[in-house]
């Protein structure tokens, strides 16, 4: 009983998501022994990286109680953007500074619109999202595009390591740690929160609410660009749907993390989203046909929500009563 | 001075019920004049056609959106459907099994929708962006990710391919007739009363006594419904199952709602004005190809038409609606 309370609230959840991550690797290692192979590991922390930099753009999103839909088109245009400034020969950081400026100009379009306007926010991003996928083309009327990249350095991004492990995964790591410092432990985190749970009172607390919104598709915005600018340098290449794949999965990190720690938290998110990679990449190691990746991905969100969701608790909550035994403290919902 | 005001009035009243409708027409005029073809039968069948099509799909949406939901699914819905009725054809099922199994499987997948958004209160958006993703994949297994060819278009193709005085399609018309039942629930039964109402404030319908999760699981179901309808008909009117065909109809369907809704009722998405935009995006979209308008630029277009239908309506609630509420 005593272990039971020293192990409730928070630290049950994370025992709990431990073990779930433990399961998951070891059931597709006994499935499939090279699931824990360095090439597959490297692997997932690639795709991890990827994903997770869209995922954390949501966050910031969801905080603020918004959805930002205009994540494929936005990556599919910073895509196209940065890889025609590699093409004219511009250099890889004067191309990934002018990708993310488009990034946040479409961000602050889309933050504009619905913080400043009170557009409704799925729609009015479906909008943007639309007219980006259609500009994306511009460039090349579609076509791939690939000159200059081998030589401006951007595969390095992919290929480089540190302490033997990927670039682009300390790359994910800082940024999370920024973003986990800024959203939990500073008054600016605090105030995006606020803005969500209750604007009218954060408003007459003295949040600039607007500008929190705007700001939070501005962060949503450049964490596309930078996911996708690692799916470039990991396919060498540039294409309109090369952010086709980002957002089912980050929108099921984001949900999934959500459920699983009891709140969106930008540690949530991470956990989320390295569950969600793990189950990709062993589906796909396993050889289930990639037409399948975003039922498993949807079924599995539509799953963890509705386990999580208060209803579900509140009825799990009243089954020891049902099944004749008093409800005790540890059935009442964690907050 | 009185009269004066009721005629400016009934003026205004007149703009905001047919502005739409006289845009249509003077476009239609307009790539009528700069392309004459677009007047062939053959191409004014096959806008009438896709207006059919696209018409039964959005109906139910168009209620879902008008209660203050969302539906992201409808698509994948039709995509899901067209890809089960060519399986099952394929397969040596006739065409009522296969009409009859994929209605079902998308009222099923409405139910689900319904269910756990009025049930277990989870966002819509959530559960039908999910919803999507798995019907989406559960599609393109159908046909191990290809399409699906039949031979026999049935009933289906006999109504989208036959014509009523060269130009209007046999289908259309009990299209139209669904479309008149849905203007005619909204606009004179209580029921489109409940709809507009539960968009405004759900907690004071429920205290009025309206089941309102009875009625939003019915919104759900009949935008399940009306999608795969609208399934079943693409697989007779292109003789195949594609998995892929979901994807575009997402930015279509929530142009011609939105843009729907700033007619007739403004803000409101209401069934006429979902029709008239329906066409609209028809006619636009024949032009463009007409015009040799590469795809890509039709989809920066209907961007462009979606946000600007958005503000309008953003613009018109909020002067309708009056006093500001604060920073929200």
């Amino acid at each position: 009983m005593i272990f039971a309370r020293m192990l409730s609230g928070g630290m049950v959840r994370v025992v709990a998501l431990l073990a779930l991550i433990a399961g998951v690797a070891i059931a597709f290692t006994l499935a499939e022994p090279r699931y824990l192979s360095p090439a597959n590991l490297s692997g997932i922390a690639r795709h991890m990286a990827a994903n997770g930099m869209a995922a954390l753009g949501v966050t910031f999103v969801v905080i603020v109680r918004k959805f930002d839909l205009s994540i494929t088109g936005v990556a599919s245009f910073a895509g196209m953007t940065m890889g025609a400034a590699i093409a004219a020969g511009l250099g890889l950081w004067l191309a990934i500074i002018i990708g993310l400026a488009c990034g946040a100009l479409i961000g602050a379009v889309s933050g504009l619109a619905v913080g400043r306007f009170n557009m409704p926010d799925i729609i009015t991003t479906i909008a943007v999202g639309s007219v980006c996928s259609g500009l994306a083309f511009l460039y090349t009327g579609g076509r791939s595009i690939f000159q200059n990249f081998f030589t401006s350095g951007i595969i390095d991004l992919n290929d480089a390591r540190l302490l033997g492990l990927n670039l682009s995964l300390w790359l994910l790591v800082g940024i999370y740690g920024l973003a986990w410092f800024v959203m939990h432990h500073t008054r600016t985190g605090r105030a995006f929160y606020a803005s969500g749970e209750n604007p009218t009172a954060a408003w007459y607390s003295g949040i600039p609410v607007r500008r929190f919104v705007l700001l939070a598709y501005v962060l949503c915005a450049i964490c596309t660009v930078l996911a996708v600018l690692l799916i470039l340098a990991e396919s060498g290449n540039a294409e309109t749907n090369k952010g086709a794949r980002l957002l089912m999965p980050a929108y099921a990190g984001v949900f999934l993390g959500a459920a699983l720690m009891a709140g969106t938290s930008v540690l949530a998110t991470f956990a989320g989203i390295l569950l969600i990679t793990m189950l990709l990449d062993g589906f796909s190691l396993l050889g289930v046909p990639y037409y399948y990746s975003d039922g498993v991905v949807s079924l599995i969100l539509l799953l963890g929500v509705l386990a999580f969701s208060d209803r579900a608790r509140a009825w799990l909550s009243r089954l020891p009563a049902l099944i004749g035994l008093r409800p005790g403290k540890m059935d009442r919902p964690a907050r | 001075m009185n009269s004066d005001n009721t005629a400016t009035r009934r003026l205004a009243r007149l703009i905001t019920d047919f502005w739409l409708l006289a845009v249509l027409l003077l476009l239609a005029i307009g790539i009528a004049w700069a392309r004459p073809e677009f007047l062939n039968s053959a191409n004014l069948v096959t806008v009438l056609r896709t207006f059919s099509i696209t018409t039964i799909m959005v109906l139910g949406l168009t209620w879902v959106i008008a209660a203050g939901h969302i539906d992201v699914s409808f698509m994948q819905v039709a995509a899901l459907a067209n890809m089960t009725a060519a399986a099952l054809i394929v397969a040596g099922w006739g065409w009522g099994g296969a009409i009859a199994v994929a209605l079902g499987l998308g009222l099923l997948v409405g139910i689900i929708n319904g269910w756990l958004v009025a049930v277990m209160r989870l966002p819509s958006l959530i559960v039908t962006i999910a919803m999507a993703g798995i019907c989406a994949s559960a599609a393109a297994a159908l046909g191990k990710g290809t399409v699906i060819r039949i031979d026999d278009s049935g009933p289906l193709g006999w109504m989208l391919n036959t014509t009523v005085c060269n130009i209007l399609p046999v289908a259309l018309f009990p299209v139209l007739a669904l479309a008149w039942i849905a203007w005619f629930a909204q606009e004179r039964l209580t029921l489109g009363r409940y709809i507009y109402a539960l968009a405004q404030n759900e907690a004071a319908v429920r205290a009025v006594g309206v089941p309102v999760r009875r009625l939003t699981l019915l919104l759900f179901a009949l935008s399940g419904a009306g999608a795969a309808m609208a399934g079943v008909m693409l697989t007779a009117s292109l003789s195949s199952g594609q998995p892929m065909i979901g994807g575009p109809y997402l930015i279509n369907g929530l142009t011609v709602v939105l843009l729907g809704g700033m007619m007739a009722h403004v803000g409101k998405p209401n069934i006429a004005g979902t029709l008239t935009a329906t066409l609209f995006i028809g006619v636009l979209f024949s032009g463009a190809a007409l015009l040799g308008l590469p795809d890509y630029q039709r989809q920066i277009i209907q961007g462009a038409l979606l946000a600007a239908g958005l503000g309008v309506a953003t613009w018109a609630a909020r002067h309708h609606a009056g006093p500001k509420r604060a920073a929200k």
